[in-house]
């Protein structure tokens, strides 16, 4: 098996995530004994991942920084087949979801993720979740710096912070190295965006406040440059600001969002930078030893460079036309010439977003394994991604993927949409997500269609809360109940491009769940019609504006 | 309600106590001469106490009683004792065994607090100089 | 099927502590997985008390509710809410079976 090029645990990790299943299998116990009430009980089963949803227990395993080895992969599989119904369904925060987990069988499965250095350590909770970074960190040709080096260092931070344990609310932090962010930092409780002064110095971009949900915000800079080593004072000061401040007396006026929005970005930055400057030159500065210790482990894989021009690659994107709209949508280049990052698509047409079986999750570690120097990731748009492969083996690997269902070449397109699990599963929903998304990619299955229709991001989510993220969705669909019947709201215009974050705008009345497809094909109709030249739906949108959308759907439906 | 004290000899008067909404920093002299805090837990999951107590010990060098009342559990236990909290009112049974056991529950720490713990990262770098060496 | 569609049916229902199943209160006051063994209030005053013994068998369950159900004539029950009638029969769309291979 090769090696990792990410960071490995070492005893000390191991000891915590081992010490933190023990103390989470004596709280089961206690509440099953009936030693806790449910009420107690049920912040300590969510700050380890651990909800109750419709039909069953839900846990949420922490995929750090989106970064999987082909062991971890395999055992994530193996957990599944023994403790849930052997799939699971990866979601939009690089997390994996079992969904039919048992309270009793809770702990083992947390022990089996220890074995392989993985936990659900605060999955969920009102504290600081899983940090999640660019899904092609350390491959990507536009990066700056990778990344993960520095959501591995807000990991160990984060992992059991004392103060920041009961926070108002949920907070989220995602990290990207590239000018062109695929990690959607304006929309995180807080983003840091990785740039080169003019110096040639290396800093965060410190952004706060941003998120979606039901009052969704773009975050505001309050530092344009943060030397690196002071992340984690800058970090510990913004918590404490919000600990502080933050509402606790509306659960929906509790993100830091709103604090933000309420006391304006300019007294926010004033309070963090005061208590930074309490702390700069405390503890929490990073040493040069303990950064070049990390950044060690996250050493790209020794990659040569290779051929960039392929004879067999050629003869088969002239032979096999799925092929050729695969490498152009599913093939991104790698910053090592003869080299490329491929994404499998976990969205086939008509399948539940996101979804993976046991043995197809056992599938992709093989092709990672021969192909992809044993490294998958996860994408925040729901879909795994092998970071490292040759292009003289894109046949084979293209082969390996279809033979699991996850050749599509549908990344970026219509039918790559990110749902939320939805009423299906989930206990907050008032609508259904998953079904609407299957209608829609049964509907657009056809790949040169899809390919004519070009970059079109949907996203559904089945309540306010947004986890399908829908208003960052060239197309935003949100599921509404109205008197126990579903509706869905269509938006147009969001986006999360860096420098082009942008929240979409309601189209107008919601539709029924049967008229949704055709809503979006008017929508795809009227886009077709009117679009100029290279122009993207999301294009032609800003530019013509919601007017000919609306008439075409609204007359359509 | 039951008290634990892990300095029982310590002197609790005079004492000062305080709501979680309260600016420690803005204490001043209110600070001169007390011997013990207390500070308030309205809801366990209401966190704003554990700020306070570390900008008490670690900002202004509080160095006398520190107890933590309201809704206070034992699996709060770590968190509490790491923020520099001595004294707990609580009335969840197993508690005393619980706070015996609370500070090898986890034998590995990540951040720097006030409560003299080693953190890993600071293990890490003494055993890296200790390999140049 | 003639239904009674005035929502003055209910059942007791909860999740099962120990693995989360949806579980509902029979008339013998014990959780069933089954939707047919459940006890039905008729009215609102049996619906109180319905709800008063499943909390009171609480040991053992997560939170307990009513739900409202229609009975059809030959006495099958079926939640009205699109939210119950899933938690009562389950997924509305066909899950990934456990060693699928799409196109294997």
């Amino acid at each position: 098996m090769p090696d990792t090029h990410f960071y490995r645990y070492d005893d000390y990790d191991r000891a915590l995530v081992s010490e933190r299943v023990a103390q989470f299998r004596d709280q089961v116990r206690r509440r099953l004994a009936g030693e806790l009430t449910e009420e107690q009980f049920k912040p300590l089963r969510l700050t380890n991942g651990l909800y109750l949803q419709l039909h069953a227990y839900m846990l949420r395993i922490a995929i750090p920084y989106g970064t999987l080895s082909t062991r971890q992969l395999r055992q994530l599989a193996a957990i599944a087949r023994k403790y849930d119904r052997g799939y699971g369904h990866f979601t939009t925060r690089q997390n994996l979801q079992l969904n039919w987990i048992k309270l009793e069988g809770a702990p083992d499965a947390l022990a089996m993720l220890a074995e392989v250095d993985m936990h659900a350590i605060q999955t969920s909770g009102n504290l600081i979740r899983n940090v999640t970074a660019d899904h092609f960190a350390g491959a990507a040709i536009d990066e700056i710096e990778d990344p993960r080096i520095w959501c591995e260092i807000v990991r160990q931070w984060s992992t059991l912070h004392p103060e920041f344990s009961f926070l108002p609310r949920k907070f989220k932090i995602a990290i990207t190295g590239s000018p062109n962010d695929r990690a959607a930092v304006r929309v995180h409780d807080v983003g840091l965006r990785l740039w080169r002064n003019e110096a040639g110095e290396t800093g965060f971009e410190v952004i706060v406040g941003g998120g979606l949900g039901r009052t969704p915000m773009i975050g505001k800079t309050i530092r344009e440059f943060l030397p690196k080593d002071d992340l984690l004072a800058y970090l510990e000061a913004t918590l404490r600001v919000y600990n502080r401040y933050g509402r606790r007396d509306n659960l929906y006026k509790s993100r830091i969002k709103i604090l933000v929005h309420e006391i304006g970005p300019e007294k926010m930055r004033e309070d963090v930078e005061a208590e930074y400057a309490a702390m700069k030159d405390s503890a929490l500065k990073l040493t040069p030893e303990t950064i070049e210790a990390i950044a060690r482990q996250f050493a790209p894989p020794a990659l040569r460079s290779k051929r960039t021009k392929v004879p067999e690659v050629e003869a088969l994107k002239l032979e096999n036309r799925a092929f050729a709209l695969w490498l152009k949508s599913n093939v991104a280049p790698h910053r090592v010439p003869g080299h490329a990052i491929v994404t499998a698509s976990l969205k086939p047409a008509g399948a539940p977003p996101g979804d993976a079986s046991s043995a197809q999750m056992e599938g992709v570690a093989d092709i990672a394994d021969a192909w992809s120097q044993g490294e998958v990731r996860v994408s925040h748009e729901q879909n795994l991604v092998l970071p490292h492969v040759a292009i003289e083996a894109l046949p084979e690997v293209y082969r390996a993927l279809e033979r699991l269902g996850f050749a599509e070449a549908n990344v970026g397109k219509i039918t790559d949409i990110i749902a939320c699990p939805g009423l299906d599963y989930c206990a907050l929903a008032n609508a259904r997500s998953i079904p609407v998304a299957q209608r829609i990619s049964t509907h657009f299955a056809e790949l040169s269609r899809q390919h004519d229709i070009g970059d079109l991001k949907i996203k559904i989510s089945g309540c306010i809360n947004a986890c399908g993220h829908h208003h960052v969705g060239h197309i935003g669909i949100l599921g509404v109940d109205k008197n126990g019947v579903e509706l869905y709201q269509i938006s147009l215009g969001g986006d999360v491009d860096f420098g082009k974050t942008a929240l979409g705008t309601i189209l107008g009345p919601a539709v029924e769940a049967d008229k949704v497809v055709e809503a979006v094909d008017a929508l795809v109709a009227t886009y077709l019609e009117a679009r100029q030249a290279d122009e993207r739906f999301v294009d032609t949108y800003r530019r013509i504006g919601a007017q000919p959308f609306k008439e075409r759907v609204y007359g359509a439906v | 309600m039951a008290l634990f004290r892990l300095n029982p000899q310590a002197v609790q008067e005079p004492a000062l106590t305080l709501a979680n909404t309260d600016d420690v920093l803005a204490l001043g002299d209110r600070l001169d001469g007390v011997k013990l805090i207390v500070l308030h837990f309205p809801k366990f999951t209401d966190g704003r106490a554990y700020s306070q107590a570390r900008l008490l010990r670690e900002r202004l060098g509080y160095a006398g009683e520190l107890r933590a009342t309201g809704a206070v559990f034992l699996d709060q236990l770590p968190f509490l004792l790491r923020c520099g909290f001595d004294s707990f009112e609580s009335e969840q049974k197993g508690f005393a065994e619980a706070l015996a056991r609370a500070r090898t529950l986890f034998s590995v720490v990540y951040q720097p607090t006030g409560d003299g713990r080693v953190t890993a990262g600071q293990l890490r770098l003494r055993q890296r100089s200790a390999v140049a060496a | 099927m003639a239904k009674n569609l005035s929502g003055e049916l209910h059942v007791a229902s909860a999740n099962r502590l120990r693995d989360g199943m949806v579980v509902f209160l029979d008339e013998a006051g014990e959780w069933t997985t089954r939707l047919d063994r459940a006890a039905v209030a008729r009215d609102e005053r049996s619906a109180e008390i319905l709800l008063a013994r499943a909390q009171a068998e609480a040991f053992g369950v997560v939170d307990s509710f009513l739900v409202a159900v229609a009975e059809s004539n030959d006495g099958t029950l079926e939640p009205l809410s699109l939210r119950e009638k899933i938690r009562a029969s389950g997924l509305t769309f066909d899950a990934i079976a456990a060693e699928a291979v799409r196109y294997a």
